[in-house]
């Protein structure tokens, strides 16, 4: 502006023969000119390009022995989980040099503690550490870098600017919900013992009933209480546990990212399947999960802790994108699942045809389905993006395709936003 | 409370009732237990459309932050550029006389002379305050109309000599001298209440925790230097192509004393036109200087010594 300001000086000045005007032209010239040399900046002038064409071992003598590292607390966190970030600068060059230096931080990211942004003189072979911490809010696959690195005039009227190509790569994952009981039983017996409960007797932790002592039962089961009160010898019979095959299908096509950002269906959904498959392996379950949107992303079924962060790691990377129906996506799974196994269906049911022909397809073999549905009228409507008459037609519409859903002998629970996990669950199951 | 001829349990409330399988209450679930409702404020993007103004100019002319009550750092630079300003009217007015001006043109068709030295005097005025209220309240609109108005003052058609109205100065060397001391007093003006403006949104930056700054005296101190060492350079280069009717003739009479003369007692030299011929080799040097890419070369055998 300045030089643009100047020319029109000097040559308003020429054309009314004004001294005054080209006189204070030539001293702000002078001062522009200076300040282009004090900032280095010459070598942009004579080779006649653009800043941005230039290439990093361009971008600057003054800014070529600059070099940068940094070190994060942590590769992996929770939503809303705090990551503490070391930036250190060097200065390998004999001179002291004025910078800027910014660390480029994902959008969603906040600060919490520090600064990302500094100015700081830093001295001839010298080096500064930048500490700051970042709050993540939402799940992903981000990205910390580069370090962007400007060194200016004093005046500020020219800068040069480099990017210091540093690259940190971390995961947020959903946040969970600890679940004292997910309200899921699953009806098929399994060969394995395992954690989930099958409605029928055999070596398990919970009790199932009394029946009378027969010879080659344990001591241990004999109950003493109900021998002293009945006069029989009785023993405890437990409920048999079982492995079971617990599928999560999570609706990730692009209607799912419906609402605002940190509160849509989406969002739900994956905490939900986060908090259930926690739950579910830590009961020693398999849990299996699929992620549909534009493709059909799968994971199969497995246990332990090593399959936790493979799922919550899927979950961390999905993306609202796609229309696939659930259907197509039923239809693919179906051959591979056991019958009556759970399955959890994480879905906002909006814009999918196929919806209720998938249900009964799941229903016809027996599955048990769940299905929490986050309903995303609830999202618009907090944030005032959905008028009250528009939201009571699409409210009467989705809860009779909920009815409809439940006439098929489906659990459905129409999750609202401020609704926790575990109160949605024990809905959906009629508690 | 028990109800005569009836029994205790609850089979009567049912009856002739059909009691359907219903979906649960999501109200009664919610219950007690309730995560939080409000709106997150990233959950809408602030999204600012430039204007065609902004668009034009690459950015925003007025700067939108608000700042906080000015720290010691910039009180400093706005008793700098309030006294630098002060300094500014009075050389404007005695740089700029009121002939030639568009007002002075207005009121001599009215035939009231008076009223161009009030008008002029008014411009003056005008500029003083806005600056005034840009300083102090660090209005960048103010400080542009101050801009404009100073500028504005200097305005004059039909005048390629300066003529020092209001103060009897004669020699061509202390009137070059003034003229260049009001150049550079004019472009402090604007480089000090800029940086007003620009030290007040680092100040805010910083006490909002925005951007740390490590040793903010070291930097401040840069700045004063500067401002000391720029407007030297300034005044020496304007001097310089101001000189130029004294310059050419040195060094044209190192070689012809006759053409030397010739060239002093030239119209053209002594002129606004010297002074863009002047203005012309000194940049011809500079610019050089830039296309050898001196100062670069300087730079690197600096950054490797």
């Amino acid at each position: 502006m300045f030089g643009s300001l100047a020319i029109a000086l000097y040559m308003l000045g020429l054309t009314l023969r004004n001294q005054q005007l080209v006189t204070v032209a030539v001293v702000l010239l002078s001062f522009l000119t200076w300040a282009a040399l004090k900032a280095g900046h010459a070598d942009v002038a004579a080779s006649g390009r653009r800043l941005e064409e230039k290439t990093d071992e361009e971008a600057g003598v003054s800014l070529s022995n600059l070099s940068a590292m940094r070190k994060l607390s942590s590769a992996r966190v929770f939503e809303d989980g705090e990551v503490e970030v070391t930036l250190r600068v060097q200065n390998h060059s004999p001179l002291s040099k004025v910078l800027e230096v910014r660390d480029s931080l994902p959008e969603v990211m906040r600060i919490k503690k520090g600064a990302n942004y500094i100015l700081m003189e830093l001295g001839p072979r010298r080096e500064t550490m930048i500490e700051y911490t970042v709050e993540c809010p939402l799940r992903g696959f981000y990205t910390i870098g580069p370090v962007a690195v400007r060194i200016q005039d004093t005046f500020g009227f020219f800068h040069r600017e480099k990017e210091l190509h540093v690259y940190d790569d971390f995961l947020v994952f959903p946040k969970t919900e600890d679940l004292k009981d997910a309200f899921v039983k699953s009806k098929v017996p399994k060969i394995f013992t395992g954690a989930v409960n099958i409605r029928q007797p055999g070596p398990g932790s919970e009790f199932y009933n009394l029946r009378e002592y027969i010879p080659g039962d344990p001591m241990k089961s004999i109950n003493w209480s109900a021998y002293a009160r009945m006069g029989k010898v009785m023993v405890n019979e437990r409920e048999r546990d079982a492995v079971s095959d617990i599928i999560i299908i999570i609706d990730s096509r692009a209607v799912a990212e419906t609402g605002p950002v940190s509160r849509n269906s989406l969002v739900y959904g994956t905490r939900a399947a986060a908090s259930l498959a926690q739950f579910f392996l830590s009961r020693r379950d398999s849990v299996g999960l699929v992620v549909y949107g534009d493709e059909i992303v799968s994971v199969d079924r497995d246990t332990g802790k090593k399959q936790l962060y493979v799922l919550l790691t899927k979950l961390a990377g999905a993306m609202a994108r796609g229309n696939t129906p659930l259907q197509v996506v039923t239809n693919r799974i179906l051959p591979h699942i056991n019958r009556g196994s759970p399955i959890i269906v994480l879905s906002c049911l909006e814009d999918d045809a196929t919806i209720v022909n998938a249900i009964r397809d799941l229903r016809a073999r027996d599955f048990d389905v769940t299905i929490l549905t986050p309903s995303s009228l609830e999202f618009e409507f907090d944030a005032r993006r959905l008028d009250r008459t528009g939201y009571e037609v699409l409210k009467t519409e989705r809860d009779i395709l909920i009815s409809e859903l439940r006439g098929l002998g489906a659990f459905v629970m129409d999750w609202e936003p401020d609704m926790l996990l575990s109160t949605a669950l024990a809905g959906a199951r009629g508690f | 409370m028990a109800i005569p001829g009836q029994t205790g349990d609850t089979a009567h409330l049912y009856e002739g009732k059909t009691v359907r399988a219903a979906p649960p209450s999501r109200k009664k679930l919610a219950g007690q237990m309730k995560g939080s409702k409000e709106i997150p404020k990233d959950a809408v993007p602030d999204v600012h459309i430039p204007t065609f103004v902004e668009s034009m100019f690459g950015g925003p002319l007025v700067p939108r932050m608000r700042f906080l009550p000015a720290d010691k750092m910039v009180q400093t630079l706005q008793m700098l550029a309030g006294v630098v300003m002060i300094l500014l009217g009075v050389l404007t007015y005695v740089v700029t006389p009121v002939s030639g001006t568009l007002w002075f043109a207005f009121s001599d068709m009215l035939g009231v002379e008076v009223l161009g030295v009030v008008l002029h005097l008014t411009v003056v005025l005008a500029a003083l305050g806005c600056g005034f209220w840009g300083i102090f309240q660090r209005d960048a609109r103010f400080l542009l109309a101050s801009y404009v108005l100073f500028i504005l003052v200097s305005l004059r058609f039909a005048s390629s000599k300066v003529t020092f109205q209001w103060l009897p100065i004669e020699g061509e060397f202390i009137e070059k001298i003034l003229l260049i001391m009001y150049a550079v007093f004019l472009v402090m003006y604007m480089e000090l209440t800029n940086s007003v403006i620009r030290f007040s949104m680092l100040d805010t930056s910083i006490r909002t925790g925005e951007v740390y700054v490590m040793n903010v005296k070291k930097v401040l101190n840069r700045y004063h230097i500067s401002l000391v060492i720029t407007p030297v350079i300034a005044a020496a280069v304007a001097f310089l192509t101001l000189m130029i009717n004294i310059v050419i003739p040195a060094i044209v009479g190192l070689f012809s004393e006759i053409t030397a003369t010739r060239l002093r007692e030239s119209v053209e030299l002594t002129s606004v036109y010297g002074v863009a011929l002047g203005t012309m080799i000194v940049f011809l040097v500079v610019a050089a200087v830039f296309g050898a890419n001196l100062p670069a070369r300087f730079q690197k055998f600096r950054e490797s010594a």
